[in-house]
């Protein structure tokens, strides 16, 4: 059975710079596979590739069997493809409920949203999501005013109310506490019994707590694929990555 | 939360006073001069509301809102001047004056007042759609495409200008009578005109209401806010600008309409550069994020021009651009946003708790 | 059409397109290093008329010189109004828009309450009012003049932006402006400058259409759309805004050798736009990122 997600020779060159150079990787349905490599390794730049954000210079990336590659970015977000920024994007001049209603994007025909003014099934979806980000005393207060914290749980929170089948999580539990990463690990763990997800990730140690599979990444291409173990047991990632970590 | 401003309810029922007010007035005003002056700001009042759906909602300024009011109104004007046309004058002096023997193809279809009355709104609608579809699908946004509507309303401005034979050129069109509908004649200094400004009004109001309320109206403000962040949760932002931008248009082009039933004119001045930016002042200074506030302030500032301006019209321009640029510097939601700050401190303050909580997540992250 | 009409048509292009050129020169500089959109820039042509006028009629200066000291007296409207108002809204690339239309109701109005709405005059010298003559084709040596004013401007900013510290300075702060700031580049003196430098362009431009056309309040209205079509057009670079008067301007004369002035106007708009459609980001994009 093909992957969910496969990344067919990707290259991609900004100028004479090849930041992306010959990747594939694929991703089984169901999983959670990190993506990890140093700083300028090529993984913002591959999730800017999968949601359509930039063309690539070559290859092709397939969802689902289907080719998304060069797609517009509404078209990959409609097949099922949500995304959380490494920078956290919410819309700061609306409300944190807005925010959520807004990425409640079942319906996304403009037409037809002209004349919608209640959306089936929301205010439960919304109670959920709402209670599982810890934002439920926050619905009315304007996103722009949240702290780095809660805005990161409101992004996350906005991918979860799109009901994705595959969510690319950009550094998730940058600037949480340390209770706060542990139950970000626990609702991953929980999103997987109905998504595959990608998660960028710097921190080891989370990395070890939730991933099935690791795919670390150096100068745009792969270095290495495989469980955690195979992974810190091998000599190369030792010396571009791990190594590197240790060393700082 | 408990800001009246931002209370569905309450906002129904200030619209609802206000358009009431404005229904009574026929009642009291028994000029009528006066009441053919007081429909036209009707007009302004639909301007301004466009302009408040499209820019205030949208987040799309449109410096070419005089396309749209423009097209509908050359529209309306030559559907009247037809009316006045018969079977042994079939041509419109202007046109012969011009030494046209045949009438012009595009004319046509104005003989029959229903084609030209939805050629009049059609026409303007569909050229939005065109040019705002090609525009936004290219991601021209912001002052970029602000910039391109100025463009595109100053090439129409110079096509009317330079086709006189067909437009009438600088002379622009003046039907000899007023509008025939359905065997009757409207007087444009009747309240019968009058009624039909206000209910056009008040029906775009509502439908430019119920848009900023529904579905579509919470993703165009999204795209406001944050444009590349909406496509990335599946919608396509060229189709909602498009959309807004269209219905923005054609609010405009009824306007259009509206202008020409009750002055019995057009002329290139309806597409004027100056007048469509005055459109985008009247919404600036009442206040674009209200639809409400955006008609007061077409109506707040036509009605000063009109009586203060006449005598002093080059020192009243001077304060207006003074006023305009201290409302842009100092108060970017126009007046409307003074009555949200002083109806949100009436707000909190018997909430003490909710207030506390306000107080905690400004300066630092909790913690 | 024959070879002659053809070569006074290119060479009337030229003139369109210096012309152009001198009036976009300025609002270039301030959107390309500031990316503020001056509405204004119209209304600073018309008081580098204005001050012209004033300078001649009332000091008896000579027109070459009423030149370049329209150049300071604009420029210095400009650094005015830079730290008055545009400086608060460096950030709110709209609302630049609109404020500084609002200055240029302000500035006509105001100029029309001083001066009145009758036409000035703007005399040029004798010399110049001859025509020159190619061959086939002949000018207006005032034109001539313009082309000469404008060739000379285009070179002084070039000189300015590639050659000196100060352009330097006004590239990186394009580029980034933290990043600017952390290696002591003042980028509020840098914007400063530009502002007033295209305020001064604008100048220039005002006293060389004063003496092309009369003198009224309203003149820059009509010099700022077409102005603003060139920046858009050429992306907001140096380079871009040369190219892009210099194509259109072409176009315009042969365009308006087979119909009129004002429809060949209507179809180089039309072009325009559906050029953007293909080419949003201009004829050069600047290196800086948007804002």
């Amino acid at each position: 059975m093909p992957g969910l997600l496969e990344i067919k020779n990707l290259s991609k060159s900004f100028d004479a710079t090849k930041v992306i150079n010959d990747f594939s990787m694929e991703v089984t349905e169901g999983t959670l596979c990190c993506l990890v490599g140093p700083n300028g390794a090529g993984k913002t730049t591959t999730m800017d590739l999968v949601t359509g954000r930039i063309k690539p210079t070559s290859g092709a990336i397939l969802f689902a069997g289907e080719d998304i590659t060069a797609k517009h970015e509404h078209v990959i977000a409609r097949a099922g493809i949500g995304r959380k920024f490494q920078v956290p994007a919410v819309l700061k001049n609306l409300t944190v409920r807005q925010n959520l209603e807004v990425a409640y994007s079942r319906q996304t025909n403009p037409f037809w949203n002209l004349f919608k003014f209640h959306k089936a099934g929301l205010k439960e979806k919304l109670d959920e999501i709402a209670t599982l980000a810890g934002l439920t005393t926050r619905l009315g207060e304007q996103a722009g005013i949240l702290s780095h914290g809660e805005t990161q749980w409101l992004e996350i929170g906005m991918v979860l109310m799109q009901e994705p089948r595959l969510l690319l999580m950009d550094e998730p539990i940058a600037g949480m506490t340390e209770g706060e990463i542990e139950k970000t690990a626990r609702i991953f763990k929980d999103l997987q019994k109905t998504a595959t997800l990608i998660v960028v990730e710097h921190d080891m140690g989370f990395v070890r707590e939730i991933a099935d599979v690791v795919t670390v990444m150096h100068m745009g291409s792969m270095l290495a694929q495989g469980s955690l173990q195979e992974i810190e047991a091998n000599p190369r990632v030792r010396d571009v990555y791990l190594g590197e970590k240790e060393a700082a | 939360m408990g800001n009246l401003y931002h209370n569905k309810t309450a906002q129904w029922l200030v619209y609802t006073a206000f358009f009431l007010g404005l229904a009574v007035i026929p009642s009291f005003v028994s000029d009528d001069f006066l009441l053919n002056q007081l429909a036209t700001y009707g007009v302004y009042g639909m301007l301004a509301l466009s302009i408040s759906l499209c820019w205030g909602f949208g987040g799309i300024l449109n410096l070419g809102q005089g396309i749209a009011f423009g097209l509908g109104a050359y529209g309306m004007a030559m559907t009247m001047q037809m009316q006045s046309q018969t079977e042994s004058n079939p041509i419109p002096p202007f046109m012969l004056n011009n030494s046209l023997d045949q009438l012009p193809w595009f004319w046509e279809p104005f003989s029959n007042t229903a084609a030209g009355l939805i050629l009049s709104i059609a026409v303007p609608t569909l050229f939005c759609a065109i040019f705002g579809g090609v525009m936004f699908r290219a991601r021209v946004s912001g002052p970029f495409f602000a910039i391109m509507t100025l463009a595109m309303l100053s090439a129409f401005y110079t096509i009317i200008l330079d086709r006189q034979p067909y437009t009438g050129g600088v002379n622009g069109i003046t039907p000899p009578s007023p509008l025939q509908l359905g065997g009757f004649e409207i007087d444009p200094y009747s309240s019968t005109a009058y009624w039909i400004v206000l209910a056009i009004l008040v029906t775009a109001t509502v439908v430019a209401k119920l848009i900023t309320q529904s579905s579509f109206g919470l993703v165009t403000q999204a795209i406001r806010d944050d444009a590349e962040r909406v496509r990335f949760l599946g919608y396509s932002v060229a189709g909602y600008e498009t959309a807004i931008y269209t219905i923005s248009g054609a609010i405009a082009a009824f306007a259009g309409c509206c202008l020409v039933m009750l002055v019995q004119y057009v002329s290139p001045a309806q597409l004027d550069v100056g007048f469509s930016l005055s459109m985008v002042i009247w919404a600036a200074i009442g206040g674009r994020l209200s639809l409400l506030g955006a008609m007061c302030g077409a109506f707040l500032i036509q009605g000063a021009q009109s009586y203060l301006g006449d005598a002093f019209l080059a020192t009243w321009l001077l304060i207006l651009g003074g006023f305009f640029i201290v409302v842009v510097r100092f108060l970017p939601n126009g007046l409307a946003s003074l009555l949200e700050s002083a109806l949100g401190l009436l707000a909190t303050k018997p909430k003490t708790p909710a207030a506390e909580t306000n107080g905690d997540a400004k300066p630092l992250p909790a913690e | 059409m024959d070879l002659g009409s053809l070569l006074n048509a290119l060479i009337l292009g030229l003139s369109i397109a210096s012309i152009w050129l001198i009036a976009a020169l300025g609002l270039t500089i301030i959107y390309g290093a500031a990316g503020v959109i001056n509405m204004a820039h119209g209304e600073f042509i018309m008081l580098g008329a204005y001050s012209s006028y004033m300078l001649q009629y009332y000091l008896g200066l000579p027109y070459l010189l009423c030149i370049p000291a329209s150049f300071v007296i604009v420029g210095a409207v400009g650094l005015a109004l830079e730290r008055g108002l545009i400086r608060y809204l460096y950030n709110r690339p709209l609302d630049t828009l609109l404020a500084t239309y609002g200055v240029s109701l302000v500035l006509m109005q105001g100029v029309r309450l001083i001066f009145g709405s009758d036409p000035k005059y703007l005399a040029a010298p004798e010399i110049f009012s001859s025509n020159i003559s190619l061959g086939f084709a002949s000018i207006s040596s005032f034109r001539v003049v313009i082309l000469l004013v404008t060739a000379l401007c285009v070179l002084g900013v070039w000189l300015l932006f590639y050659k000196t510290r100060f352009g330097v300075q006004v590239r990186a702060v394009m580029q980034n402006k933290e990043m600017a700031a952390s290696f002591g580049i003042n980028s509020s003196r840098v914007y400063m400058m530009t502002f007033a430098l295209g305020a001064g362009l604008a100048g220039v431009a005002g006293s060389l259409f004063g003496v092309l056309a009369i003198v009224l309040p309203t003149m820059g209205a009509s010099y700022v759309v077409q102005a603003f079509l060139m920046v858009v057009t050429g992306g907001g670079s140096l380079a871009g805004t040369v190219v892009a008067s210099g194509v259109t301007g072409e176009l315009q004369s042969i365009f308006a050798f087979f119909t009129n002035d004002t429809f060949a106007r209507f179809v180089i708009f039309v072009l325009i736009v559906v050029f953007l459609r293909f080419r949003p980001q201009g004829l050069f994009a600047q290196a800086g990122a948007r804002r």
